[in-house]
């Protein structure tokens, strides 16, 4: 079977990011043509000099070993390109793709062994704090500073810096996330954020504008909602982005700040139960009347499939879902469906969770492979796999490159806001502390608690606040 | 070989003959891989339970009984009990009413019952997590088998997953469907090899068929259903990829059994040292309940002679 190429095609693989011209290529043409070296950095884009000195070769015969999600399509672009690295690097690199429970007890047991049987590992943004910040990951400056090691089109500032901030820059001396310019993690094998899905016919039926306000968006699923199509939708289920996705972006929208103080200082204070956090919950529920009947089972997975059959006029969501939405082959409204930033209150600005993921080199791999695998690890974020990732699987990209590709954005012009989504997004706080997963599990109960009629929003924030409260107190974040 | 040499190895040998060594070499496989993988997990995580272990942030430090008495304060944890009991109890009933109904009547060896038969256990075969996760298909409230069935004979489906009250008899239903065939087989079983004497002698004595059942039939049937019920309540009690599946332990905890609620801590939050602790509770609280049903069996001897 052929491999698919850059632009989906069969073929040359190696084609494609240079507009269907592979990189070598590029470099034998213009040494023919007399270009000197220190000019096709230029030309490729690179950051710094063209390095005389870098093999691409020098770890040929390696084997590295790579932990990543396989609850996403990262694994399938990586695993597409695989026989391109092996031509280019000679690394034999090894994936292994767990689901996300099974990946996150991997990831542990590893960093704390004596060696990591795997030489790079793939983390959750939101695991920054757990895994980079318990010391268990390499500084990895030398390596971005040396040309002889890295690869001199792999261009580091091509990183979307706000990606960065969630999984790259650790601030050992303070614990803090996003801080410094000590990098121990690459925004890999993609980022993401939320924007705003709407249909466009029916919002030009009704005489309606995209909303920009939350007060428009309710206004919009009133006006909107009828038999057929449900005025709007959002994540009812008891489900992870319930409170990251639909309650947060409302929260921080509207005013919200999720906590105060700093867990180092013991005073992390969580705000559930401010009246910003009680809006964003009361508003949730008072959709339910223009939402699908069964919103509050809704996940990710019915959101999607309720949006694509044209169920649904309009919601926030993850923007990687637009490849699909936006994608005739599975959807029913891919030619009217708009995205726009998300909505936000009077005064602030469209702003939602940062996603997405970074991948860097465990502290306790074998020393002599260390090289190997920073190699292997600047291969696995370079941009061609940035650009083959939207391209072949509508991945959220992590490289401002990627999200400007002319190419790109006349077939997903989604990526316009998704981008933007990217650059604005916050880091949630709550990130910072171990217990995030369970802190956001025990809200996601207390809402669709909320959501079905078993309590109303104050309570559900009230019990979410006295919840978190004690998970800090006895993790020792707050006195 | 010299004759010296072959007394040695016969007496080697001699050695081996002894019945002890013997019985200890053949032994020695299997106690191996018990000690390996039963009981030094089960210290093991005995040892963990009297620990802060976490993911990250602990250290694992000996902190005696503190993740017990925190569970004992955890309004969640008795909630996850509650709804075991309930669980357990329920599904429990049921099954045993149902198998042994299906054992009577299948006894009656009625045309073409083999066929039914065979495909009455089939649930059984089917790994529970696919269960879970066929019979949340089919309960899907947008596009489920199940709630087609029932708008197209003009009734309202039951919102199954949508609500805290249906939730829990949802899970026992589908825990019913799955395992009553477990508590037919073996009644049915018991069923077959029961002494045909003492029916004819009922019949003789002119007992009523309803009259023969309870007095004859049930008590004669009475060591397969305990087996039965006992095997299935420490199975139902320990069950958690069904709930896995299904219903992930919601809405709002209203299905999170004690096994969901130590996995969630164990292997979702990096808890260790608690869930550790919440499986401890379990296995007590399991213990306890084995010991009082089968004492409650045993207080009633009549019933096995």
């Amino acid at each position: 079977m052929g491999k698919r190429t850059m632009s989906g095609q069969k073929g040359n693989p190696g084609k494609g990011i240079l507009g269907g011209v592979d990189r070598r290529q590029v470099i034998k043409g213009a040494g023919a043509a007399g270009v000197t070296a220190a000019a096709l950095p230029g030309l490729l884009g690179t950051r710094g000099a063209f390095a005389a000195d870098y093999d691409p070769m020098k770890y040929a015969g390696t084997e590295i070993n790579i932990l990543m999600t396989g609850d996403e399509n990262d694994h399938r672009a990586l695993d597409d390109l695989l026989p391109e690295m092996k031509a280019e690097t000679g690394i034999d690199l090894v994936v292994s793709a767990p689901a996300l429970g099974p990946l996150i007890e991997k990831t542990l047991q590893n960093l704390k062994a004596e060696q990591s049987s795997f030489e790079l590992i793939e983390y959750l943004g939101f695991l920054t704090t757990q895994q980079v910040g318990g010391g268990y990951f390499m500084q990895l400056n030398e390596f971005i500073d040396d040309p002889a090691e890295t690869p001199p089109d792999w261009d580091f500032d091509d990183f979307i810096p706000a990606a960065m901030k969630n999984v790259g820059y650790y601030d050992m001396a303070t614990g803090t996330v996003g801080k410094g310019t000590d990098v121990y993690g690459v925004p890999g094998l993609h980022s993401g954020s939320v924007i705003y899905f709407y249909r466009k016919d029916l919002f030009e039926e009704a005489g309606l504008q995209p909303a920009s306000t939350w007060d428009e968006f309710m206004a919009a699923a009133q006006a909107l909602h009828s038999d057929d199509v449900a005025g709007c939708s959002f994540i009812g289920a008891n489900d992870f982005s319930l409170a990251t996705v639909d309650w947060y972006t409302r929260f921080i929208t509207t005013g919200g700040s999720l906590m105060s103080g700093d867990p180092n200082e013991k005073n992390f204070m969580p705000q559930i139960n401010s009246p910003e956090g009680i809006n964003a919950l009361q508003m949730l529920i008072d959709y339910l009347p223009y939402a699908p009947k069964n919103v509050t089972q809704y996940g990710f997975a019915e959101n999607v499939d309720g949006f694509s059959t044209g169920r649904i006029a309009q919601m926030i969501f993850w923007s990687t879902i637009a490849g699909p939405v936006l994608n005739e082959e599975n959807s029913l409204v891919a030619d009217v469906t708009g995205t726009a930033p998300v909505p936000a209150g009077p005064g602030h600005m469209p702003s939602a969770i940062q996603g997405g993921w970074g991948v860097g080199i465990p502290a306790n791999i074998d020393p002599a492979k260390r090289g190997a695998a920073w190699r292997a690890l600047t291969w696995v974020t370079n941009k061609r796999i940035n650009r083959y990732s939207i391209e072949a699987y509508n991945i959220d990209a992590n490289r401002t490159s990627a999200f400007k590709d002319p190419e790109l954005l006349e077939t997903f012009p989604y990526l316009e806001h998704a981008l933007s989504a990217i650059e604005n997004a916050v880091t949630i706080p709550t990130s910072r502390i171990p217990e995030f997963f369970q802190m956001n599990a025990m809200m996601n109960v207390e809402f669709n608690a909320a959501l079905i009629g078993a309590q109303d929003a104050k309570t559900a924030c009230d019990n979410v606040q006295a919840q978190w409260e004690d998970v800090l107190r006895k993790a020792g974040h707050l006195a | 070989m010299t004759p010296a040499s072959r007394e040695r190895l016969g007496t080697k040998l001699g050695k081996l003959d002894r019945p002890g060594t013997v019985v200890w070499l053949l032994l020695a496989p299997t106690l191996l891989y018990l000690a390996a993988f039963a009981i030094f997990p089960l210290f093991y995580s005995l040892r963990l339970s009297f620990t802060d272990l976490t993911a990250a942030a602990g250290t694992g430090d000996w902190v005696g009984l503190r993740n017990y008495g925190d569970l004992l304060r955890d309004p969640h944890f008795w909630n996850a009990t509650k709804n075991s009991a309930v669980m357990v109890s329920a599904s429990l009933a049921i099954q045993v009413v149902l198998g042994v109904a299906l054992a009577m009547f299948f006894n009656l060896q009625l045309r073409g019952a083999w066929l039914v038969r065979g495909i009455l256990v089939l649930p059984m075969l089917i790994t529970p997590i696919v269960v879970g996760v066929m019979w949340r298909a089919l309960l899907n409230p947008d596009w489920g088998l199940v709630n087609w069935c029932i708008e197209a004979v003009g009734l309202e489906p039951p919102n199954w997953f949508g609500s805290i009250e249906m939730a829990m008899p949802t899970l026992i239903l589908v825990e019913s469907w799955q395992w009553t065939p477990f508590v037919f087989i073996i009644v049915y079983a018991r069923l077959q090899a029961l002494p045909q004497e003492v029916f004819e002698a009922a019949i003789v004595d002119g007992a009523k068929p309803l009259a023969t059942f309870r007095f004859v039939t049930l008590p004669l049937l009475m060591p397969a259903i305990v087996f039965a019920a006992v095997f299935r309540a420490v199975d139902s009690f320990r069950s958690f990829d069904l709930i896995f599946g299904l219903s992930y332990g919601g809405p709002a905890r209203s299905t999170t059994t004690l096994s969901f609620f130590s996995f969630q801590n164990g292997f979702q939050w990096q808890n260790y040292g608690y869930a550790a602790a919440a499986s401890y509770m379990m296995l007590l609280i399991l213990a306890v309940g084995t010991i009082v049903l089968l004492r409650f069996v045993q207080i009633r001897p009549g019933y096995a002679k």
